[in-house]
């Protein structure tokens, strides 16, 4: 196993483990922040604390729900330190307007942009956890170190309020269903 | 009261589900039941084709561009260099010396307060007697005088110190001296039998410690 490689200095496992996880770990921190040099320096704060508590995981839970969690700890942090809004990323892309870029995946994205900036970072964080990752809701609490309870008011917050205004695929005009539980 | 239709409820179950179905980790005969649902319920189908897209937008790569080899070498670079030593700490910083000002102040009251509570303690009896304690016994030897009113201080004093007493204690309420010899060369049968030859003295007697 990669980390009790890592936890006896093993820095080739650590190398493996960063390839593997750098992509999920880039795209889930950009849902914090859309600067690159502030998602590399967490993702490599969170391998840094990886590397030296190795020796500390038990198998709790799973190895991609235990380093989210440092992510998710090292994200908040770099933010706090830095007194960044996460917020303010996704509102800034609100300039661009809307991508005549023919390529689907551009088109996607911009979909998925305008439906983001309109959540809050826990609510962003949790529909990416959900929906990006494929966390159930117990792995979602314990990264975000919150009751499942919270979890599942931020993602049906989400739900709710991306319903309510992200464009139809048909272009109807959103449902206003709001009471579901 | 709300009363829910059966189709509200369904709704609100096939909300529930999508998550879990869109994840493929709900239980098939839920997938089953929801799929059976959304044939049935077009506001339903349009949310799930919706979640789907909303799946298939969040599984992109991050259009963010990271560079993963150049940030796996920084953090080999930081691994590699040697961990920043812990500040030491400056015994005389001034924060330090105002700490250890203000722990001397406070010992050296906590020893001033130790020792005034000390003397306190030891030094209980007061240095004057009350009308309404006994009175002090006095020494084997002791004679009880009083003197005429009329007698001059400057009398009582060369009297005394002919005879060689000193006073050790009154007037009482009736004007009486306690007296002894002052030095062993003074007898006090001798100067009680002065005592009494003295015109100037009313009274001379031995004191008589015996109840």
């Amino acid at each position: 196993m990669l980390l009790q490689r890592m936890a006896m200095g093993d820095r080739a496992a650590l190398e493996t483990l960063y390839r593997a996880y750098h992509g999920g770990l880039c795209r889930f921190l950009s849902r914090l922040t859309r600067r690159a040099d502030l998602i590399e320096e967490i993702v490599n704060d969170c391998f840094w604390i990886a590397w030296r508590k190795a020796g500390s995981f038990h198998g709790d839970s799973r190895v991609s729900t235990w380093i989210m969690g440092i992510a998710y700890r090292c994200g908040l942090k770099a933010l706090r330190q830095r007194g960044d809004e996460p917020v303010d990323d996704y509102a800034l892309r609100e300039g661009r307007g809307p991508s005549h870029d023919p390529d689907a995946d551009r088109e996607l994205r911009d979909w998925l942009a305008e439906g983001l900036k309109h959540l809050s970072a826990d609510q962003r964080i949790v529909v990416e956890l959900v929906y990006g990752v494929g966390n159930s809701l117990d792995e979602v609490a314990a990264i975000m170190q919150a009751p499942v309870g919270t979890v599942k008011a931020r993602l049906f917050h989400a739900r709710v309020k991306l319903r309510n205004v992200l464009p139809t695929l048909a272009g109807d005009p959103p449902t206003q269903r709001e009471n579901r539980s | 009261m709300t009363i829910q239709t059966s189709s509200d409820k369904d709704c609100a179950r096939a909300w529930k589900s999508m998550p879990w179905v869109l994840q493929a980790t709900a239980p098939p005969e839920e997938r089953d039941w929801l799929m059976h649902h959304l044939a049935q319920c077009e506001a339903c189908s349009g949310e799930f084709a919706q979640q789907s897209r909303l799946r298939s937008a969040l599984s992109l790569p991050t259009d963010v561009p990271v560079d993963a080899d150049r940030g796996l070498k920084r953090l080999l670079e930081r691994l590699a260099a040697p961990e920043p030593e812990a500040a030491p700490i400056r015994p005389w910083s001034s924060a330090n010396r105002l700490t250890r000002a203000l722990a001397a102040a406070v010992l050296l009251q906590a020893i001033g307060i130790g020792a005034l509570g000390v003397w306190l303690w030891s030094d209980q009896a007061p240095h004057y007697r009350t009308l309404s304690q006994p009175a002090l016994l006095e020494p084997v030897g002791a004679l009880r005088v009083v003197p005429a009113a009329g007698m001059k201080l400057a009398d009582w004093n060369k009297l005394l110190h002919d005879l060689g007493l000193r006073v050790i204690d009154g007037p009482n309420d009736a004007g009486a001296y306690a007296v002894v010899p002052a030095g062993p060369a003074s007898s006090s049968v001798s100067a009680l039998r002065r005592l009494r030859a003295d015109r100037d003295i009313r009274l001379a007697e031995p004191v008589d410690n015996t109840p």
